[in-house]
């Protein structure tokens, strides 16, 4: 398995975890400020990310340094471009509902789970196409 | 399972013919990972036009010796 397909499985668990940390604390407080649930979040995404992708660089050190080849390249544009399909019909969804609920709170939150659903499937997406074939 | 490239290749056989040339080194000597020519010899990908002129510069040969159309 390369660098790079390691480090989307170990990316995607991450914000699996984190997405799951994130609905936890929505759920907890739902009438509370949107920053009180999204910066807590924003710490411990970025904490756990920059921890497991030392890990993996410090067990991968030469192919830790290699920049991405043609093939990862293209893997990793057409996983984002799929991704990016995603969250703009996460973001629509969103506001759609909004439209029909008004509560901005809830709309903050649905965005943002919008967003972390789209990134675990950009590793999804990634994953697949570096074991399917691009 | 993606619709495979309809582009054979003897990557393969060729490295073998050279020594043995193991995935590891034939990726270094042209600029991609051990997986990519893993990916190439299983058809699972089909390379640039630049990465195949570099694997058959490699083994001395032209690009029509390395690569082939599957109904040829």
């Amino acid at each position: 398995m390369s660098f790079r397909e390691k480090s989307a499985w170990v990316m995607a668990a991450v914000m699996v975890l984190t997405g799951l940390y994130y609905g936890k604390l929505a759920l907890a407080a739902p009438d509370a400020p949107a920053g009180a649930t999204l910066v807590p979040y924003v710490v411990v995404v970025v904490v756990l990310s920059v921890v497991v992708q030392i890990v993996l660089a410090v067990a991968n050190p030469k192919e830790a340094d290699a920049p991405a080849d043609e093939r990862e390249r293209a893997i990793i544009a057409r996983a984002g471009n799929w991704s990016g399909i995603a969250l703009g019909a996460g973001v629509i969804s969103a506001a759609i509902g909004f439209t029909a609920h008004g509560n901005g709170t809830l709309f903050f939150h649905l965005v943002i789970g919008a967003l972390i659903a789209s990134q675990v499937l950009e590793y999804l997406f990634q994953i697949v196409l570096y074991r399917r074939g691009v | 399972m993606a619709r495979r490239p309809p582009i054979t290749n003897r990557v393969r056989e060729l490295r073998e013919a050279n020594g043995q040339l193991s995935q590891a080194a034939l990726g270094e000597a042209v600029g991609v990972t051990r997986q990519t020519i893993i990916a190439i010899e299983q058809g699972r990908y089909s390379p640039s036009l630049e990465t195949s002129f570099r694997i058959a510069r490699r083994f001395g040969v032209g690009v029509e010796d390395v690569f082939g159309w599957e109904d040829e």
